[in-house]
């Protein structure tokens, strides 16, 4: 028992190193091969992504600004999959949430606070909304939610490029968008020139919620037996559907809420190519999570130093294309999934020590 | 007699489940005779013929056919050899039609394309030649069971089988169908195949085979000719111990009505009519038997009752209360209880910890749950209060319940469904695929409840469990109730003969 | 009917045909991989990988045969690699798209700037389309000439594919393996059917197609290389699979509604001051409804059997054969 619960431990924490590994050992042979040091763009990577030079220039906090969208799309898909709806939504879901506050940001006039409360309320019910379509089609029709999410997520698409360029449209600029929204509006940030602000606050503060809806509430419960089994959750009379529409309503209004803050916080309007995939990189950052709260925060967070690092450092700094960070990224998640594959190499492993243990202590 | 198998020093361990399956089995059957391999539900008969099949590679050991040295790697390799086998659940392609699932693998065909009216010519005369008509042009989903195995023997034939495994092949069929079942067996015998019948219903092995070896634990503790033994020594050897086979005794006379079902029609996933017009009453103290073959209702009318499946005219009444449509959580607060059939995705969650396993009927309820949030310490109390009473051996809260053995999960069900004391409690195949000593915990538990107030309500394929429980028997067939037995009434011919579909004499019938 | 107004039709068809194409093609290859009884989401990166590797192999080849020819093998080693990470180590299928298609998003892009600077899109004036080919004597036949004549090797590729798939599908003892596998694993599995090989060939192949559409973008369609150029038609195919029931017709008749509707989309663009957006909706609300009609298709078949069966009950009712037994 003990035994078993501790090697279980070990691949815990060992899978995903490994992972890691195996995905940047990849990643070094694809810039060896188009005649980059991997060592040179690995460091000018973690340098730009990770480093804090003087408070009004630091990196450091572009990253946590970028991390806010990632942890609240990362927890979105988090509560989607645990209650068994594999939603790749969030994107749109993000997207009508942004649309929503900007438009509210500046069509009403209300004083601060409130009208802060109102966007993000306003927001979370669009994405909740907007989620709970592919969720009925699945309870109700057993339609697919994969494909459903994506085609609803290129509706959100289209959708946003349709109201910057003609109705919410202010000035005919180089960059269709629309009108800034209210100061009141606006969230707080930490310090001047960085747009690290409140919203990260209310990132971490929703992934705490998150955690203690989903694994300590009755209601979180029961998403997450219908997710796990929903055969079991019917049995033990839990309403089965109603647990998943909830799941997915919860999960879209996160996303939501993540559109809001990007408006609100960091571009205080929308305009086309608004969103520059934080849906989709949700998704990542909830599946590298192991689809946990916790390991979405640290997920978030790298995932964006990995972005900005890849944007900075190497494509600037290095002339390295900064694709390259979703490339490692992808390695990496499909050598997580691929667990068994690494149980294989620590099992093997650990037989391999065990003997020159054995052979050891009988010398 | 020439030996068509001989297998020699087979063992077989599974490290994942951590069971030694067969221990240095030597087991061997003669051409042109029907053997019966019998031993309790994990005794590793199904390992060994497994083994036999290609399905499984033993860690020692050596197998022999028609006195030649072989290895069979794969089942394409068994087939080769001249094997086959009939899986207890049938590996049938339910789109395709007698004929496809028989060539399966083995089509003919002309400048690479299929000859399809061909095919059904090829198996009609297979069938013709063994006496074992089928059409060949009708889709398999559209068959009976009893069809359906008939399908799976003439796809062993097909391939030019010689040596028959046959895995429990009763179990789906009414005593009138598994006699002809038995009729077909004796007849593949004397065209000179070799039958091994894999079975733990002894008087089955009786009735048709020639050669019995048994199994326990792994091990074979006895081979002998059906002429030199009879049915308790086969018993001994298969158990390790005496068991009597016996009626339920002391009758507790049976109170107010507990629950009722009036008139029930239900239909099942694919729309058809799987009950119909089924009403019957379950009394405090009272145990009533729903027993017939499977596939005759049983699961339909277990999920409407339990409101896992809509109601599509009639019934259902839980002391006074009309619950027919009511969901399934208020009709556990109303204080039924449900032992489901499959314990390992329904009853269970194998994916969570124990804990969460053992609230999922009562997690509204408080002390477990308190202002919408789950109580950690109240749930742990339940889930050790369980463990100590069902004695549930190497469970441990707060951990996982996937590595826990059958019997232990059965009692986890039994240990969460029982702890609420239930006025009434649904029982679907309570003890298939455990042990022994599991199935008479089971039964204890039941009988306690019974005592102690609850009505029962125990659907069952198992002649004997049902015998072993029962206060009346209500027989199954085709959605109907085909007669209800007192159990001093009933006898296993009374039985068999309702629930082949047959009428008894109305004078003995019960009408109480 | 007007002359120029059937002229248009055509015209219309013949664009659609066009535009429907890459999407056949991915979808036959998504509908052989759900035969096999695997449900392939990854059919977007198959296909971008095609459009990539495609146009850069006829660049370098200098022959656009040869760039469709690499971009199929391509194709059938990424399927191969998405069978490997399936099969041996159990990657959820979900999961396993997502990662494929990420990686192939970014990976071509990655690829592209390092070898030709910091650009979206990539030509070389040498790539030569494929040609169009004019079918002898069809050709001559008055709108159906112009129908079904004159397109480029991949378009007929697409045609021939389609019905040798159908008679692979129904009418060849491999075929009939490949549905059994989908169907019933278990079944295929104890008559000595390798499921893994099965499996492994419809993935291959699978890939093959997507990546063979993908080239009919690069070098069939247009002579360029953009970004993300599928550009969501392989979701676009996984749902044609869907609702072309994984049958290589149905899987033709739905890939050309949506290839006539994208080729109506882009008319409607031309004609109409409607906002481009709002038309490219149309596409993507087409494939949910078509999902609706599949899952409403498959209750009414339920209810159908259910209504027949109430009838029957209520007979039976009557009939007073069961009487409450106490």
């Amino acid at each position: 028992m003990s035994k078993s619960s501790f090697s279980k431990k070990i691949n815990v924490l060992l899978v995903p190193v490994l992972a890691t590994i195996s995905g940047l050992i990849l990643s070094s042979v694809i810039l060896l091969l188009t005649n980059h040091s991997p060592i040179q763009a690995f460091s000018a990577l973690v340098n730009s992504g990770f480093s804090c030079s003087k408070l009004t220039n630091c990196n450091f906090f572009q990253t946590l600004q970028l991390a806010t969208p990632l942890i609240l799309n990362g927890l979105s898909a988090t509560v989607a999959f645990r209650s068994g709806m594999f939603s790749i939504g969030q994107e749109g879901q993000f997207l009508m949430g942004a649309i929503v506050a900007a438009w509210l940001g500046y069509a009403i006039h209300l004083p601060p606070v409130i009208h802060q409360i109102v966007l993000i309320a306003a927001a979370v019910l669009a994405g909740g909304m907007y989620a709970w379509i592919p969720g009925i089609l699945k309870v109700k029709l057993n339609i697919n939610e994969v494909i459903t999410t994506v085609m609803m997520n290129n509706i959100a698409i289209l959708f946003m490029s349709y109201v910057v360029n003609f109705p919410m449209n202010v000035d005919k600029g180089s960059t269709a968008r629309s009108s800034p929204i209210d100061i009141s509006a606006t969230l707080p940030t930490f310090f001047q020139g960085s747009k690290w602000g409140v919203g990260f606050v209310i990132a971490i503060a929703a992934s705490i919620i998150v955690y203690f809806y989903i694994w300590r509430s009755t209601r979180g419960y029961e998403q997450r037996m219908s997710g796990q089994s929903p055969l079991f959750a019917r049995f033990g009379g839990i309403k089965t559907t109603r647990a998943v529409l909830r799941g997915m309503i919860i999960s879209g209004g996160l996303a939501g809420m993540a559109g809001a803050i990007e408006v609100m916080g960091v571009h205080h309007r929308i305009m086309q190519g608004f969103s520059t995939g934080l849906g989709f990189d949700g998704v990542m950052v909830a599946l590298l999570g192991q689809t946990h709260p916790v390991g979405v925060v640290i997920v978030g967070i790298l995932f964006a130093g990995v972005r900005l690092g890849a944007q900075i450092g190497l494509q600037t700094f290095m002339q390295i294309p900064r694709e390259l960070g979703g490339v490692i990224i992808a390695l990496i998640i499909l050598f997580v999934s691929a667990d068994t594959f690494f149980k294989d190499v620590v099992q093997t492993t650990q037989k391999w020590l065990n003997k020159i243990f054995s052979r050891f202590r009988k010398a | 007699m020439a030996l068509a198998v001989e297998m020699t020093g087979i063992s077989k361990y599974f490290p994942s489940t951590a069971v030694q399956a067969n221990r240095g089995v030597n087991f061997s059957a003669e051409s042109g005779q029907v053997h019966a391999l019998v031993g309790e539900n994990g005794a590793g008969k199904t390992t060994l013929m497994n083994i036999l099949y290609g399905l499984h590679q033993p860690d020692e050991g050596e197998i022999k056919i028609n006195g030649k040295h072989v290895l069979v790697p794969t089942p394409n390799e068994a087939i080769h050899l001249g094997i086959g086998m009939v899986h207890q659940h049938f590996k049938l392609i339910p789109s395709f039609t007698v004929a496809q699932n028989i060539l399966l693998g083995i089509e003919p065909h002309k400048y690479g394309l299929l000859r399809q009216g061909y095919e059904n010519d090829m198996v009609r005369a297979l069938a013709d030649s063994f006496g074992l008509p089928v059409e060949p042009s009708e889709k398999v989903s559209n068959l009976t069971v009893g069809m359906q195995q008939r399908v799976e023997i003439l796809k062993t034939l097909q391939r030019n089988a010689y040596i028959l495994l046959l895995d429990e092949p009763t179990a789906v069929l009414t005593p009138q169908e598994a006699d002809e079942f038995f009729k077909v067996l004796r007849n593949l015998a004397e065209r000179g195949r070799t039958v091994i019948l894999i079975t733990h219903k002894l008087p089955e092995v009786m009735k048709v085979a020639d050669q019995v070896t048994v199994m326990r634990h792994g091990e074979v503790i006895e081979v002998t000719s059906i002429s030199d033994t009879n049915i308790n020594s086969l018993a001994h050897a298969m158990v390790g111990r005496n068991i009597v086979f016996n009626k339920k005794e002391s009758h507790v006379r049976p109170g107010e009505v507990i629950a009722e079902v009036k008139d029930l029609f239900v239909s099942s996933n694919n729309g058809a009519a799987a009950v119909m017009g089924v009403s019957f009453q379950v009394h405090k103290n009272e145990i009533l038997g729903i027993a017939g073959v499977s596939g005759n209702g049983q699961n339909e009318l277990t999920e409407a009752i339990t409101g896992l499946r809509e109601v599509d005219k009639g019934k259902v009444l839980l002391a006074s209360l009309d619950i027919t449509k009511a969901a399934v959580h208020e009709r556990r607060k109303s204080g039924m209880a449900h032992i489901p059939e499959d314990r390992m995705t329904m009853g269970l969650n194998l994916q969570t910890t124990l804990d969460e396993n053992v609230i999922v009927n009562q997690y509204r309820q408080k002390p477990y749950s308190r202002a919408g949030f789950l109580v950690a310490a109240a749930i742990r109390k339940l889930a050790n209060s369980i463990i100590e009473r069902f004695s549930v051996a190497s469970a441990k809260t707060g951990e996982g319940i996937a590595t826990l053995s059958g019997g232990n999960l059965q009692k986890l069900v039994l240990g969460r469904e029982l702890s609420g004391n239930p006025h009434f409690i649904v029982a679907s195949q309570p003890t298939r695929g455990l042990d022994v000593g599991s199935i008479e915990f089971v039964h204890k538990s039941l009988l306690d409840a019974s005592r102690s107030g609850a009505g029962i309500l125990l659907i069952s394929v198992d002649i004997d469990e049902i015998f072993s429980l029962c206060d009346r028997i209500a027989v199954l067939y085709r959605g109907q109730i085909a007669g209800v037995l007192s159990a001093e009434d009933a006898d296993e011919q009374k039985l068999g003969i309702l629930m082949a579909g047959g009428n008894l004499d109305p004078a003995e019938e019960m009408t109480q | 009917m007007d002359g120029s107004n059937g002229l248009l039709i055509v015209d219309l068809l013949r664009s659609g045909i066009r535009l429907a194409t890459p999407i056949l093609l991915a979808a036959l290859g998504g509908a052989i991989s759900n035969r096999a009884g695997v449900l392939d989401f990854a059919l977007e990166g198959k296909m971008l990988l095609g459009s990539f590797l495609g146009i850069l192999a006829a660049f370098w080849l200098h022959n656009s045969y040869g760039g469709a020819l690499v971009a199929v093998l391509a194709g059938g080693l990424l399927g191969w690699i998405f069978a490997f990470f399936y099969l041996k180590y159990k990657v959820d299928l979900v999961i396993l798209a997502i990662a494929i298609n990420l990686l192939i998003s970014e990976g071509t892009v990655f690829f592209l700037r390092t070898f030709y600077g910091n650009v979206g899109s990539w030509t070389d004036a040498s790539i030569q389309q494929l040609p169009d080919i004019q079918i002898p004597i069809v050709k001559n036949i008055p709108v159906i000439g112009q129908l079904l004549s004159g397109y480029n090797a991949i378009i007929y590729a697409s045609w021939i594919l389609t019905a040798l798939l159908y008679v692979v599908l129904f009418y060849t003892p491999f075929g009939r393996h490949i549905r059994a596998v989908g169907e019933n694993k278990e079944a295929a599995k104890a008559l000595g059917i390798n499921v893994a090989r099965i499996q492994y060939f419809a993935l291959i192949l699978g890939g093959g197609m997507c990546a063979l559409g993908g080239a009919f973008l690069s070098i069939g369609h247009l002579t360029m290389f953009t970004r993300n150029m599928s550009n969501g038609r392989g979701w676009m195919a996984v749902t044609a699979a869907l609702f072309g029931m994984n049958n290589p017709i149905g899987v033709f008749l739905a890939s050309l509604l949506i290839g006539v509707a994208d080729a109506l989309a882009v008319r409607l663009q031309m004609l109409t001051t409607i906002p481009p957006m709002l038309i490219q909706f149309l596409p993507n609300v087409l494939a949910i409804l078509a999902l609706v009609l599949v899952g409403l298709r498959n209750r009414a078949n339920v209810a159908l059997i259910r209504r027949k069966f109430s009838l029957k009950s209520q007979k039976i009712s009557e009939d007073g054969k069961s009487e409450a037994i106490s």
